[in-house]
């Protein structure tokens, strides 16, 4: 009977995928399609490019994100959770707003240095490698692992172990870095798999960012397949099928082949952290204050988009507009209802994976969890644009496209996945011996769970619903398809306003996104900090 | 609400006849049912001021005829083809459009795989006073009759602007602007094919290079297209080294174009409504300097459209609203500077004084200097070809 309450999770998460995934079958055998993608004159550099952003924005992130989580002491959770909150289009248009020529910076060397009357001829956005795509990347997905870290660490049992492993091997000599290095790290980073997943898979399928700061001759080969699935003409919609296919066929052999890689490596690892104490080099020392270029970017792309949201006209070189207008402040008021929609969908499809996930966790044993784990790597891992895709021919079959009913099923796929994957590991890795303790003293489940492991849980509950809200405040590919134009969401009014161009309407719908997860965040963050501790 | 399908066509059939008694009860027995209907316009948003004339249209509409107007905000018309397709496909009858923004290749899908409603076009009261003879582009849509099924919205001509006080002479041809590009490296651009403004600046150089532009009205093959790819070519060859980061990166959107040339990092913007420059100037986005132009042979040129779909569910709304659209009174406003600034379908020399008042003709900063005929858009059989030259040519960089 208890067993019932993991259905919402198999249906909403697993039922939901292996259909919409099902829907997509006739895809795979379209053997003309795949011909005209393999045809097509950019599929080879797009593909290259979509695979040099993912991997190269997912290794840098997480290197940075080592070195900048081992600092002592660590920069606040609070911190990275609101970088966190700031969406990856917002992010993308506020760098883009500072380093292009006509950009914040430009104008800073126009007026104190050079004196240009006219912007210089540096390229720095949509470079023909994808270095500022990768550095936008960069940039949000590296407070992204600093913050799971931060989430893992404060982890009421696993802070315990570490701490008592710690002093061991200061006591033996090792130096924080060493510590880090030897103790700390290779304890985080098997917890850390799914979000390092999730971050490749992003990388390497990034439309929105790609669109505004990717390359263009060719473009990522996700951008490629956008195009192709938005044409008019089904043999293009097709290619496009097969585009998502093999993108997701190579983010799916590269995963695979990295854990190969660290599986046949295990040897050399082991003997790396049994060889005997080197001499300390401060490996930390130098990276000391990256984590204050962090905050200076956070800071100016904000500053940049309040004021832009606020500017009329704005002329190169001024470094600030002629005059200040509330026009798109305005428009947005005009037209409150994306955002109310935005945020009911954002509550609902957070509260009920949260609710899904824990039930799921106590209900079923952890063998089960390979099932929906499985499914949460295959809706992460695959392009959201294909897991969409199958998930807007199922509604249609369904014939409830354009109903809020479609609506919500379309936000709590991603959002029930995330969270699942989020929770997995702090929810499963959490110390039995505690139920025991409660037992032998003759509580109840019930209590045990109200008082011992939830508010122990406390930290990464609030961080998987904080996740899951994000989440779908950012949907915007399978809302648009499933909403069919009868409902709007704020994503989604927000990319569709950006293809005008308004600069002070962009900057205020950007702002506005990542207002409502960024308060999410910091509320959650609040409300982490540990009332009880054994 | 429940719509007889047999009434639309016993109108639409009547219709063909000349203008009768039975025409008019028949417009009269549309616009009763249309009463208390929801029109859900599916047309794209990208521009507040289109946004805003929109939301004027659904006042106007639900305060003359009780009809309300929804806008369904839109990126991509190509969506919207595609969902009225699978819509249809699934036997969807009540469908999720009921009037759709369109032209061009979505709407030759639309025609040629029966997902349209129609003929109703021709049939709307307000048809007649379309001037068809001076702009033919309101029957023949990127050379595909539009037989009644599309009805006739506003029209677009490519037009290039800029500040009058760095540009100088402005160009009266391709070969001018190339000598423009190479007096100012790095000024001029046009944006990624398959990008529409990217392909139409493509369509601009066929037309310029074509040893023959009869053919444009005609299907083309690869092999028949070859030896306009080569003109076409030789000319983007010279032209590249001498563009924004010369030529091996394109801006994605016509939108980026205008922002950088409003920055001064371009000096030449590219639109496809020949007022948009004047409307930047109003908008104080462009200096007063700014001038528009147009190359003295002619520039491509078409007509945007509304199309109802086969499976609407409120088909007389619709053509209501169809009709509203092409009145005198929401074509001026439609082709008001300070509005939207989008040119009238409509033959102004012919209307009754009083109405003909409503539209202004008089020139304003960044007016087109010297308005140039209309190129037909070549069939659309001719963009893949045009796109997949360009990409296998200048796309994999």
């Amino acid at each position: 009977m208890p067993r019932l309450l993991a259905l919402p999770l198999s249906l909403l998460l697993i039922g939901q995928l292996v259909l919409a995934l099902a829907f997509l079958v006739p895809d795979l055998l379209d053997a003309n399609a795949f011909a005209a993608l393999f045809a097509h004159p950019q599929f080879g550099g797009g593909l290259f490019l979509s695979l040099f952003t993912g991997i190269s924005s997912t290794l840098i992130s997480l290197l940075l994100a080592c070195i900048i989580a081992a600092r002592r002491p660590a920069p606040p959770a609070a911190e990275a959770g609101a970088m966190l909150a700031v969406p990856h289009l917002a992010l993308a248009l506020g760098v883009v707003f500072l380093i292009v020529p006509t950009g914040f910076i430009a104008r800073l060397i126009a007026t104190l240095v050079t004196g240009w009357t006219s912007p210089p001829q540096w390229i720095a956005a949509q470079d023909p490698y994808g270095l500022s795509l990768v550095a936008a990347l960069v940039l949000k997905e590296t407070p992204f692992l600093v913050w799971v870290m931060a989430h893992l660490l404060v982890r009421g049992d696993l802070r315990e172990q570490l701490q008592g492993q710690s002093r061991v091997a200061r006591a033996l000599g090792h130096g924080p870095s060493s510590v880090w290095l030897r103790v700390v790290l290779p304890q985080i980073l098997p917890r850390m798999v799914w979000p390092l997943i999730a971050v490749f898979a992003y990388g390497a399928t990034v439309v929105d960012m790609a669109l505004v700061t990717g390359p263009t001759q060719p473009p990522t080969l996700a951008t490629v397949i956008w195009r192709d699935l938005n044409d008019a003409d089904p043999a293009m919609a097709a290619r496009g099928a097969a585009g998502t296919i093999i993108l997701s066929a190579v983010v799916i052999l590269l995963v695979a082949a990295a854990g190969i890689l660290l599986h046949v490596g295990r040897p050399w690892i082991r003997r790396f952290y049994t060889r005997p104490r080197t001499p300390e080099r401060n490996l930390i020392a130098w990276p000391g204050h990256a984590w204050s270029l962090w905050r200076l970017v956070y800071v100016m792309v904000s500053a940049l988009l309040i004021l832009q949201s606020f500017s009329g006209h704005w002329p190169f070189p001024r470094l600030l507009a002629h005059d200040f207008s509330l026009s798109a402040w305005q428009r947005i008021a005009a037209n409150p209802a994306p955002l109310f929609t935005s945020l009911a969908l954002a509550l609902t499809a957070a509260g009920l994976s949260l609710a899904a996930a824990v039930a799921w966790f106590e209900t079923l044993s952890a063998r089960l969890d390979r099932l929906a784990l499985a499914a949460c790597a295959i809706s992460l891992c695959l392009p959201a644009l294909m897991v969409a895709l199958g998930q807007y021919r199922l509604f249609l079959a369904a014939g409830i496209t354009g109903t809020a009913a479609a609506l919500f099923l379309a936000h709590v796929l991603p959002v029930s996945a995330y969270v699942f994957v989020m929770l997995h590991g702090p929810y499963r890795g959490f110390d039995q011996r505690w139920h025991a303790v409660s037992s032998g003293l003759g509580q109840p489940r019930s209590a045990f769970l109200a008082r011992i492991k939830w508010p122990l849980l406390k930290a990464p509950l609030l961080a998987a619903a904080a996740v899951g809200f994000a989440v779908s405040m950012a949907q915007f590919v399978p809302a648009q398809l499933a909403a069919a134009g009868r409902y709007a969401t704020l994503p989604m009014e927000t990319v569709t306003l950006s293809s005008g161009g308004n600069r002070p309407f962009i900057a205020a719908s950007a702002l506005l996104l990542m207002l409502l997860p960024l308060a999410t965040f910091l509320t959650a963050s609040r409300l982490s900090r540990p009332r009880w501790s054994p | 609400m429940k719509l007889s399908r047999r009434s639309f066509l016993a109108a639409t059939l009547a219709s063909a006849a000349p203008p009768s008694r039975a025409w008019a009860s028949d417009w009269a027995t549309i616009a009763a049912e249309a009463k208390g209907q929801t029109v859900y316009f599916n047309a794209w948003a990208g521009s507040e001021t289109i946004n805003a004339y929109i939301a004027w249209a659904g006042e106007e509409l639900s305060r003359l005829h009780g009809v309300t107007l929804n806008h369904v905000k839109i990126t991509d018309t190509a969506e919207v083809v595609k969902r009225v397709r699978d819509e249809v496909s699934a036997g969807k009858q009540s469908g999720s459009v009921d009037l759709v923004w369109i032209n061009g290749e979505n709407f030759r899908t639309m025609k040629d795989e029966k997902l349209l409603f129609g003929p109703f076009a021709e049939s709307l009261p307000n048809f007649a006073l379309v001037d068809v003879d001076g702009k033919p582009t309101t029957r023949v849509d990127f050379a595909e009759p539009t037989d009644g099924f599309e009805s006739p919205w506003g029209m677009a001509q490519f037009t290039f602007f800029g500040d009058g006080a760095k540009v100088g002479e402005p160009p009266a041809s391709m070969m001018e602007f190339l000598a423009l590009a190479k007096h100012n490296p790095g000024g001029l651009t046009y944006t990624a094919p398959p990008d529409f403004y990217g392909t139409t600046f493509l369509k601009q150089v066929l037309a310029e290079t074509a040893p023959d532009t009869s053919a444009f009205a005609k299907p083309i093959t690869a092999e028949g297209f070859a030896p306009f790819a080569a003109a076409m070519n030789a000319f983007l060859d010279e032209l590249h080294p001498h563009l924004w980061r010369e030529g091996k990166q394109l801006p994605p959107s016509e939108a980026q174009i205008t922002q950088m040339v409003a920055d001064g990092e371009l000096l030449v913007g590219l639109t496809f409504n020949p007022n948009e420059p004047a409307n930047l100037v109003m908008a104080g986005t462009m200096p007063q300097t700014t001038i528009a132009w147009q190359h003295a042979k002619g520039m491509i040129g078409n007509t945007h459209f509304v199309a109802i779909p086969v499976n609407a569910q409120a088909k007389a709304a619709a053509q209501l609203t169809a009709n509203f659209l092409l009145s005198p009174e929401a074509q001026a406003r439609k082709a008001d500077l300070k509005v939207w600034g989008d040119p009238t379908v409509l033959a102004v020399s012919k209307l009754p004084a009083g109405e003909a008042a409503l539209f202004s003709s008089g020139k304003v900063p960044g007016s087109v200097i010297r308005p140039a005929p209309a190129v037909p858009e070549p069939h659309a059989s001719w963009v893949p070809l045009i796109e997949a030259n360009w990409l296998s040519r200048y796309g994999k960089g």
